[in-house]
């Protein structure tokens, strides 16, 4: 059963790789403006639920629904759309393309969506600004410290105004401090655009920020409030 | 009460430390390399995949520096093939008496398509002939002997029409290997019962005879060698740069062996173990994939290039150079590219973008080389056999070597001009910015093959007009010329009538001719009796040899030439209403000479002068032309045939029906292609060479590309996976990959054909020729053009299974 006013839900999913099920049976549900956390220990599904609810992976059972559409049912090229244009991610290592400088990297979701470079770059030079790191604009992510690529990530995942963010692990390559940093960025980003935010963590602290959590353990899912 | 602790026991694999005071010197060297060997064989999947992709990178290059090593002795092999089935003594002047062991023969060769078909006829003459190499029983009148190719080209549904053409004869037998030049050689032996030596056949003993090879034409070994240099420098570069195939991944991990007290040396002999381990493999493989392609080159026919196996034995001296070169470079390469990265223990710091690349001294091995090719002596056909084959050749290898390390320069400049752009176009010129190096060592091995075939192309065009002469033919007016020895008239009308017969036959030009004498006895002051050329044709068929006007048959004319002194030789022959002696040898200059009856033939009166002109096949006839109601063709002596024949060409192997009809008339009739232009055999041959190198080096080089490429893109499977996460569409990536390819290889051509066009006008100065085409490149840049694409086309599967979402998978 979709909960009412859900943004983006799922219902029993199932996805098997080889020998190992990742999900068996897991439901998720979240509504616009919400963090919601995803935690779990090590290789309990987690990463593999965020990545079948971005529409990256085709789960081998159950249903995704975003905005009344089901997920399932697109094809590859109506997915890769989506994505461009309605979710954004932000990954442990940031994954910045290395040739690329920060703001060229930031610029790119934009520019995958057909917008002209200069208009693409003047607009992620604001989500730089707002995440304090316009000063590394023209720095290969090499060149930046790594709290400092991982908020050129966030930028980059902000940049469309995605309606879902996905964070798989954002801080887990950071320091306290600047995990800290990066999540508050993060969340304030993503509430002042009322982006619903899928935040897959492992620490507690992360958890914090978000608004509900849910735990992951051998491929199932549990609302946390549930088990209050 | 004291305890002992005791060290543990490192687990096994583990790397041992090297200590405070480790070996120095020698034993330092020993140690690491050792090590990196260690590290090559037990580095887990990712160890052996680099090893491999080294290994077969270096063995592809072995194997062929193996088979242009093995050329010298194949061609040597291939001559003593030749000569072991020559009949011995047919040049000299002994005379051989016929015995129990002797046999007449002549060579009876023919043609399918556009194959060449060796064969000879032979007759024994008594019980024990002796027999050619490869043939166990000589054939008898009907029957032959066939090579294994032959056989079954003539068992084919292809060779359906040439198995026609012998079918008055029963193969007895196939000619084993001693008797072929190449296993995929189509040759014969037919056995005949009257064969004859007025046929043209010789008696022979013994076969075996060195027949003296013209040595190569000094110009044709300038060709050879400069081939030699624009198809094995790519080679070389190509090791050079599979020694350095997956470095990145091993910089890693050396990184992991600073951190745990190795040093910087001392990490850098690690990696060139590691190397040598690769190209020592790449060694082995190399000596597998020559002995395999040496099979394959038995078995299949490329280009009508085959040859057998045990023939393609590389020169040991050459074999002991790439034993040692090959390992010692690997080394020597690695160390060198290593100098611009530092291995630190918390990674790998490239100084590339730090230090510019300097162009001055990678300017001075190109311009060197051609100062060393402008110093020579120039080098002409009549100019002896003293070429500086090594001289040319280091000017040539300089030359092209030095457009391979202008590569880099030329690529970092290039790329560091390109601004903005679509995605795709930005992703792939940031990446060649970020690592130039990489792009334009994947690249410099076709900069200098196209270089190189630019240069070698302009050195073709300019020696074109030496090596295909002109023939005087003209092949729209007759396509075959059919001639035959017989000196018999009524066989020589069956020719005509036979080759009108046969499919696909538009027309013949048949022509019977004798030379007649002028009788009686002989004028004070003559050397010689006056003698002419008698030919018999249709008046069709003397149409096409002069300017003949009315004509009906019965008619004769007395033709001239245009020569002054040949016309007056034929008006002292050939008189109106005079006779003319049809069998000139019952004329002899004294009576003892003279034999066989008199046949006097009178010329007609009516006959008129007129003037010839060439027939098809270049050639001009003078004399006495007459049509059959004139002459009976029977009463002439020594007669020969010659038809031109004209083809439909709308008919599929009308040539072939002809020369069957012309075997089946005599075997040895001989059927001659016209040709406008005739290519000189050695210059024909050494372009063959050239074509089939060619394919072989461009394939490496298109080898080289694709694993890099993907090496690239296995490098890059996470940030593939997360750009496809966000959304990027696979069109964007696949353009990317071609701009990444394609820029590097457009810089290439761009400068392989500005050095190619350099080098062949110096080369075509030293043989002083002009250059006569200077658009030559065009060609080549197509096919760079097709190279990339194809690389590209055989990256895409690779990278649409790097853009799955399993990269971004970490458990």
């Amino acid at each position: 059963m979709t909960p009412a006013g859900s943004l983006l839900t799922a219902d029993g999913l199932r996805k098997v790789y080889g020998p190992t099920t990742a999900l068996d049976g897991a439901d998720f549900s979240i509504h616009p403006g919400e963090i919601v956390a995803v935690m779990g220990p090590s290789g309990s599904g987690k990463s593999t639920l965020l990545h079948c609810l971005a529409g990256i992976v085709r789960p081998d059972a159950g249903e995704i629904t975003y905005n009344g559409q089901r997920l399932t049912d697109m094809n590859d090229t109506a997915l890769s759309a989506l994505r461009r244009s309605e979710f954004g991610f932000v990954f442990q290592f940031g994954q910045l393309v290395p040739e690329l400088t920060c703001v060229e990297n930031v610029a790119l979701p934009l520019r995958l969506n057909g917008a002209k470079r200069k208009d693409a770059e003047r607009t992620a030079l604001t989500w730089m600004e707002r995440l304090e790191v316009d000063d590394v604009r023209d720095k290969r992510p090499g060149q930046a410290s790594g709290g400092q690529g991982q908020r050129v990530a966030v930028a980059r995942a902000l940049v469309t105004s995605p309606r879902v963010l996905f964070a798989d692990e954002p801080t887990g390559a950071l320091d306290s401090l600047n995990g800290e940093r990066v999540m508050e960025l993060l969340t304030d980003a993503a509430r002042s655009t009322n982006a619903a935010v899928v935040l897959v963590t492992h620490e507690t602290r992360v958890a914090a920020y978000s608004d509900r959590e849910i735990v992951v353990r051998d491929g199932k899912s549990r609302d946390m409030e549930r088990l209050v | 009460m004291s305890t002992t602790r005791t060290k543990p026991a490192a687990p096994a694999g583990a790397v041992p430390h090297p200590g405070p005071t480790g070996p120095t010197g020698a034993r330092a060297w020993l140690r690491d390399l050792a090590m990196g060997v260690r590290f090559a064989v037990g580095g887990g999947r990712e160890g052996w995949v680099r090893t491999v992709l080294t290994a077969v990178g270096v063995g592809l290059g072995v194997a062929l520096l193996l088979g242009a090593a093995s050329v010298p002795d194949l061609l040597a092999n291939r001559d003593a093939r030749a000569a072991a089935r020559n009949p011995a003594d047919t040049m000299s002047a002994k005379t051989i008496e016929r015995t129990d062991a002797t046999i007449l023969t002549v060579d009876a060769g023919t043609g399918f398509r556009d194959s060449e078909i060796g064969g000879r006829s032979v007759r024994a003459d008594g019980d024990h002939p002796v027999r050619p190499p490869g043939v166990s029983e000589l054939p008898k009148g009907g029957e032959m002997v066939v090579s294994p190719a032959l056989r079954d080209l003539m068992n084919s549904s292809d060779g359906k029409l040439l198995k026609q053409r012998f079918d008055d004869y029963r193969i007895i037998g196939t000619i084993g290997e001693p008797g072929l030049i190449s296993p995929k050689e189509l040759y014969y032996y037919t056995g005949s019962d009257t064969l004859s030596k007025a046929q043209g056949a010789h008696r022979v003993e013994a076969f075996g005879y060195h027949e003296e090879t013209e040595p190569l034409d000094p110009l044709l070994v300038v060709l050879v060698v400069l081939i030699c240099v624009v198809l094995l420098t790519p080679v070389l570069i190509f090791i050079g740069t599979a020694v350095r195939f997956g470095g990145d991944r091993r910089d890693q991990r050396l990184a992991a062996l600073r951190l745990v007290g190795a040093d910087r040396r001392g990490v850098r002999r690690i990696a060139a173990g590691e190397a040598l381990f690769g190209a020592l493999l790449g060694l082995a493989l190399g000596a597998v994939f020559f002995l395999g392609g040496r099979e394959l080159v038995g078995v299949v026919d490329i280009w009508k290039v085959s040859a057998f196996p045990s023939d393609m034995v590389p020169m040991p001296g050459l074999t002991a150079v790439i034993v040692v070169a090959v390992p010692v470079s690997s080394v020597l390469v690695t160390l060198v590219s290593l100098r611009a990265v530092a291995i630190e223990p918390l990674g790998v710091v490239r100084s590339t973008t730090a230090r510019r690349r300097r162009l001055w001294w990678r300017l001075l091995l190109p311009v060197a080389g051609l100062l060393v090719l402008l110093n020579q002596d120039q080098v002409t056909r009549t100019g002896g056999e003293d070429v500086q084959v090594y001289t040319i050749a280091a000017g040539a290898t300089l030359t092209l070597v030095g457009l391979a390390t202008l590569m880099p320069w030329l690529v970092e400049a290039a790329v560091a001009q390109l601004r903005g752009g679509p995605v795709p176009w930005q992703l792939a010129t940031r990446r060649l910015q970020l690592s130039s190096g990489t792009a334009a060592r994947a690249v410099s091995g076709i900069t200098v093959a196209v270089a190189g075939a630019v240069a070698l192309q302009m050195l073709f065009a300019s020696m074109h007009d030496e090596f295909n002469t002109t023939t005087d033919q003209d092949p729209r007016r007759a396509q075959l010329n059919v001639s035959s020895p017989e000196a018999s008239g009524p066989l020589a009308q069956r020719m005509i009538d036979d080759f009108r017969a046969a499919k696909g036959v538009k027309g013949v030009i048949g022509r019977v001719s004798s030379y007649v004498v002028r009788p009686g006895e002989m004028k004070s002051g003559d050397d010689m009796r006056p003698t002419t050329e008698l030919s018999v044709g249709t008046c069709a068929t003397l149409r096409e040899l002069a300017r003949v006007g009315p004509c009906k048959d019965g008619d004769a004319f007395v033709v001239h030439s245009g020569d002054r002194e040949l016309d007056q030789w034929v008006d002292r022959t050939a008189r109106p209403g005079e006779q003319v002696e049809l069998n000139s040898e019952s004329w002899g200059d004294d009576a003892s000479e003279a034999r066989g009856k008199h046949r006097p033939w009178t010329l007609p009166k009516s006959a008129r002068t007129i003037t010839s002109r060439p027939d098809p096949a270049g050639d001009r006839y003078s004399g006495i032309f007459v049509t059959p109601g004139a002459i009976d063709v029977a009463k002439l002596a020594d007669a020969s045939t010659q038809a031109l024949v004209q083809i439909d060409p709308k008919v599929t192997d009308a040539e072939e029906y002809v020369r069957n009809a012309a075997t089946h008339i005599d075997p040895l009739i001989r059927v001659y292609t016209i040709r406008m232009v005739e290519r000189d055999k050695q210059y024909a041959s050494v372009q063959k060479g050239l074509q089939a190198g060619a394919i072989a080096t461009m394939m490496l080089i298109a080898a080289s590309m694709l694993v890099s490429t993907l090496e690239q893109l296995r490098e890059r499977k996470r940030l593939l996976a997360a750009l496809t996460a966000f959304g990027t569409r696979r069109s964007s990536m696949a353009w990317s990959m071609l701009w990444q390819t394609a820029v590097p290889v457009v810089l290439g051509l761009g400068l392989a054909i500005s050095g190619g066009l350099a080098l062949g006008f110096v080369m075509c100065r030293m043989v002083d020729k002009t250059v006569s085409d200077w658009l030559v490149f065009l060609p080549l840049c197509a096919a760079g053009a097709a190279l990339v694409a194809a690389v590209t086309l055989l990256s895409l599967p690779a990278l649409w299974r790097m853009m799955r979402p399993d990269g971004l998978r970490t458990e």
